[in-house]
């Protein structure tokens, strides 16, 4: 008996002009204690059926078809009041954004509180208890109930939502995207919180998600969604190990794993299929490689092929789809002849050395007048990299290691406190007071935001002319560099682009639009700060081959920011690794990822996600989060957070060259030569000694002398 | 922050702010070209060495030092000095005046505030209902209208036209040989609140049915509301946590306003003859009544400073991440 079955499910989104149709004919069922994925890119409809299972669709969705039942009870015709008594007490919820679900202005202990004392007749020292334990399970402090949010960080705020979607032990919990948006050490110590309740609880799971990794770690059983249907559905092994739909194949390859070098990048050429009416065929006929006229008669009914469920009328051949599946050619992506040459560099193009830039804290007038020396958070603490034509170096690291503000002072957008930055042999100061225009035409940014980096207003000529304007070039020249610009980014046809609004664009090519704008000075220097992070999979390898092609072709020196590392192993020749303001490692990229020698760049590299279900990966469960960078003491900055920490990493900052191969290096007196049993393992047993998550310092620092 | 030092903080500025304000409102008006006794030696009623007596008997002889030093003094210890035209301590003509408006506005504005801002709420959450366009529409018209013009039209309406209230009467609550109480709670006075009150709640209550409305509107869409509902919150309790959340721009409206009702509204005192602290100002200003003008923009000023103070406090009760910030 199934808990939750879902039966040709459809929904409708009423729109002023037309209809959308977000969901059709999906089926699918959870068993009891099972976990069950859906897994799609924006846009497939896998939010909009979480939502109608929690009976809170948007007031302009209908279901328009279908059933949903839950424990045999229809959900399609509850009232709100007999949804309000299912939801929570039946049903609970783990929202997708931590940062922003929890009330500020309530305690946490009492937004919790509040839930049992809407579904539970419990007093106040009952709830509370409650409330303790749930706290426990989540590895939080049940000391800290009677905190409010903002005294919480993103990863123990998700702990905290889970903690409420737990606390009246649920038949069913959805959790909506629940670990996009945290650093992936911590996406990695809440998967493994998830999976660790799995066992303890008796709740069934559904999980919905982008991150093939995540669905592939977690899940018993999936469906993958695609424009509102489902392409395939299975046991998640079976699904991801043998993919019989074209779609699967596309999403699985385009997804960057940590290790794969130097392959390029796979996306899915085309968008989304509108979803004005009904699919007359398969959905993703017109982005499929695969595609034939049979194809346009009806989306395919759900077929067994293999153990799996697969939409697609050629699921005969799947072993044959997924071999050419593998080759970038399938989907239409030119090969590089001869990559190997790709990787020849220039010039140093750019050089920092000693690079600062330092936050001044804001202090009480009072000590101001004392003169006392105020506290800095040391955002950039003395960087020293350097860039050759030709090249792209990854910069990696958790939000708050002051890569973004590292992106923004070299490229003189952010004042510098210490150091120096040299552009092709010239000091920065020399360039800028010679003309700002000639620098910024050398040095150009990419942001990460290309739904807020385009005006809205201007159309994609106007947009990409304007730095020609600004450099005063000719009109002729304009209307040529432009033209070559935006067709060499892939809008291809340029005429058939710029006319166009931002709005009228999809993200890939808005992003698209913004690379052109900034290529189309020739820099010598492109600092693309999270470029691809909010596209979809199939359309971040895009922007990446993008940027790889400009790096070969043009020779121009890239720095890429970025905190997905499988995006960064794809690209970039060089990685860096930052670590609250310091490179604590960098090196061939190939080197730093199979060999990190930082206990925190392997911990880091080691928390990826992998798509393969066949790897039985061990998890990172760092201790601790990154100290708050004021004030921090001496010695090595990892040192409290770090097992193989000793007395001399506490006392002396080791240097970037303490360990030193060739053109690798890491600030580490003690580099890591086994990543499982030197850090993974002793991070498990660590956590076993402190049950709870320790939650200051000190404690840190005494569970890691506790050993 | 701690909440002991946010709070010792803001009084600080708030004392500093005070004196400064005090000293501006000094130095204004010995700057005026005129005092009141030049115009008494013009027409001749007095001869100058009279003036010069009398300007000796107000201790306007002394040093502009020694002058601003006792006028410092004397106001922290409540002493504002004798009215110049009318012979009379000046809290005297004060008291009564601040109190009479204190009495008709303070509960109009509190009144407004709640029920308006609780209907904005509803409002905000009901978005598109004929309730938040039917109520948008009419506070909107009254916070348009000038006070003294809906004044006129419930006298018409009700005085001249009904004759259900009086139009004019009020009197000095210090008047009554029978005291305060008497004066406030008899029917008599009643009948002559009722229309004042009136205007000034309908003046007031656009501004708290927008703010309320916009802000719960803003929080309609958020995430945390979303997890609410999913709890299993009923309606109004959802709207319970988004008024919650709502109430750091209406509390800061409040206060601000409360400051500036010891100002009097003079077109309303006017109008309804309300014997009220605006009527009094401007008359001193008139006479050249400088002890007079000099209390009441003191009480004035530190009245806007105090409420400025509480507001501040209330945000740091109301909104933890105040606290957390640097304020």
């Amino acid at each position: 008996m199934s808990l939750l079955e879902v039966n040709d499910l459809k929904i409708k989104y009423r729109t002023a002009e037309e209809d959308v149709h977000a969901v059709n004919d999906v089926s699918f069922s959870i068993g009891e204690q099972d976990n069950y994925g859906l897994v799609g890119e924006s846009g497939c409809g896998k939010s909009t059926i979480a939502k109608t299972i929690l009976g809170m669709l948007d007031d302009n969705g209908e279901i328009a078809a279908g059933s949903v039942q839950f424990k045999d009870r229809e959900l399609a015709d509850l009232s709100e009041n007999e949804w309000q008594d299912i939801r929570w007490e039946e049903i609970s919820y783990i929202p997708q954004s931590a940062m922003d679900s929890l009330d500020p202005v309530m305690t946490v202990g009492a937004q919790i509180r509040q839930a049992i004392h809407k579904h539970r007749d419990a007093t106040k020292a009952e709830a509370d208890e409650r409330v303790a334990e749930v706290f426990e399970i989540v590895g939080l402090d049940p000391a800290r109930t009677s905190d409010y949010p903002h005294e919480f960080s993103g990863g123990m705020r998700q702990r905290v939502t889970i903690a409420m979607a737990l606390v009246l032990d649920p038949d069913l919990i959805i959790a909506d995207e629940p670990t996009t948006g945290l650093d992936v050490i911590v996406q990695d110590k809440i998967i493994d919180k998830l999976l660790e309740i799995q066992d303890e609880v008796d709740s069934s799971m559904l999980l919905i998600t982008h991150d093939v990794g995540v669905v592939a770690e977690t899940c018993d059983n999936v469906s993958v969604l695609y424009g509102g249907k489902v392409m395939e559905q299975g046991a998640t092994y079976d699904v991801f190990m043998h993919p019989t739909n074209p779609y699967t194949m596309g999403l699985q390859n385009a997804f960057p794993v940590v290790d794969e070098f130097d392959e390029q990048a796979i996306s899915i050429p085309g968008s989304l299929p509108e979803l004005t009416e009904e699919p007359t065929g398969c959905v993703f006929r017109n982005r499929c490689p695969f595609a034939t006229e049979e194809c346009e008669d009806g989306h395919p009914p759900l077929t067994a092929s293999g153990s799996q469920l697969s939409a697609c009328y050629y699921t005969d051949r799947a072993d044959e789809m997924r071999e050419a599946a593998a080759e970038p050619e399938t989907w239409g992506i030119e090969a590089e002849d001869d990559r190997e040459t790709s990787h020849e560099t220039g010039d140093v193009i750019l050089e920092t050395d000693g690079l600062e830039k330092w936050f001044k804290q804001t202090q009480s007038f009072l000590d101001d007048m004392r003169g006392t020396e105020p506290d800095y958070v040391k955002a950039v603490n003395g960087v020293d990299l350097t860039v050759r034509q030709g090249e792209i170096l990854g910069v990696a690291g958790e939000s708050g290691c002051g890569k973004s503000t590292l992106g923004e002072v070299i490229a003189a957008l952010q004042p510098r406190t210490g150091g120096d930055i040299y552009v092709d042999g010239t000091s920065v100061d020399d360039l800028l007071a010679e003309s700002t225009k000639k620098f910024r035409s050398q040095v150009q940014f990419i942001f990460q935001d290309p739904f807020d980096s385009l005006n809205p207003r201007q159309r994609v000529k106007a947009a990409v002319a304007e730095p020609l304007k600004i450099q005063g070039y000719d009109q002729e020249t304009i209307d040529r560099r432009v033209r070559e610009t935006v067709s060499d980014v892939g809008l291809n046809p340029p005429e058939k682009y710029l006319d166009q609004l931002p709005a009228q664009l999809s993200g890939g090519e808005r992003q698209r639009v913004a690379i052109a704008q900034a290529l189309v000075l020739q820099p010598k220097l492109l600092i693309c700060d999270e470029p691809a992070s909010m596209l979809d999979v199939s359309l971040k390898a895009n922007i990446l081959n993008i940027l790889r092609e400009m790096a070969d072709k043009r020779d121009i020196g890239i720095i890429y920011i970025s905190h997905d590392l499988a995006s960064l192993t794809q690209i970039a020749n060089r990685l860096a690794v930052m670590y609250l303001g310091r490179v604590i490692e960098i090196g061939e990229t190939r080197e730093v990822v199979q060999n990190p020698r930082h206990p925190y760049a392997a911990s880091l590299l080691a928390a990826s996600p992998q798509t393969d279900p066949s790897v039985n990966r061990q998890r990172v469960l760092l201790p601790g989060e990154p100290p708050n960078p004021v004030n921090l003491p001496g010695g090595c900055n990892f040192a409290p957070r770090c097992p193989k920490a000793s007395e001399e990493c506490r006392k002396d900052e080791p240097k970037r060259s303490s360990f030193k191969d060739g053109g690798h290096e890491a600030a580490c007196y003690f580099p890591v030569e086994d990543v499982e049993s030197e850090l993974l393992a002793q991070y498990a047993r660590n956590r076993g000694e402190t049950a709870v998550q320790p939650v200051d310092e000190g404690s840190i620092e005494e569970s890691v002398e506790g050993e | 922050m701690s909440f002991r030092r946010f709070l010792i903080k803001r009084t600080a500025i708030a004392a500093i702010l005070t004196l400064v304000a005090v000293s501006v409102i000094f130095a204004t008006l010995r700057m005026l070209p005129s005092d009141p006794f030049s115009g008494l030696v013009a027409s001749g009623a007095l001869t100058p060495s009279q003036v010069e007596e009398l300007r000796a008997l107000y201790g306007l002889d002394e040093p502009i030092w020694v002058q601003y030093l006792k006028y410092i003094q004397n106001l922290f210890t409540f002493q504002f000095g004798l009215s110049l035209t009318q012979q009379r301590p000046v809290s005297e003509i004060i008291g009564p005046a601040l109190l009479n408006t204190m009495v008709l506005l303070l509960p109009a504005l509190i009144t407004t505030a709640i029920v308006s801002s609780l209907a904005g709420m509803y409002a905000g959450w009901n978005r598109g209902s004929w309730f938040e366009q039917f109520s948008i529409i009419t506070t909107t018209f009254f916070r348009a209208t000038p006070i003294f013009v809906t004044g006129i039209f419930l006298l018409i309406i009700f005085s001249y036209g009904l004759g259900w209230f009086p139009a004019f009467g009020m009197r000095s609550p210090m008047a009554n040989p029978e005291g305060l109480a008497a004066t406030y709670f008899s029917l008599d006075f009643l009948k002559h609140y009722i229309l004042p009150f009136t205007a000034t709640v309908l003046f007031y209550s656009g501004d708290f049915l927008m703010l309320a409305r916009n802000s719960v509107v803003e929080r309609k869409g958020s995430e945390f509301l979303k997890l609410h509902r999913a709890k299993g919150l009923s309606e109004m309790e959802q709207l319970g946590r988004a008024g919650r959340n709502s109430m750091l721009p209406l509390v800061t409206y409040f206060a601000l306003r409360t400051g500036m009702l010891f100002q009097g509204v003079i077109t309303l005192e006017v109008v309804f003859a309300w014997p009220g602290i605006g009527r009094a100002l401007v008359q001193a200003i008139l006479n050249q009544d400088y002890p007079t003008v000099q209390a009441a923009v003191f009480i004035m000023a530190l009245a806007v400073i105090v409420m400025n103070l509480t507001a501040d406090i209330a945000y740091a009760r109301l909104d933890p991440t105040v606290e957390a910030g640097d304020v």
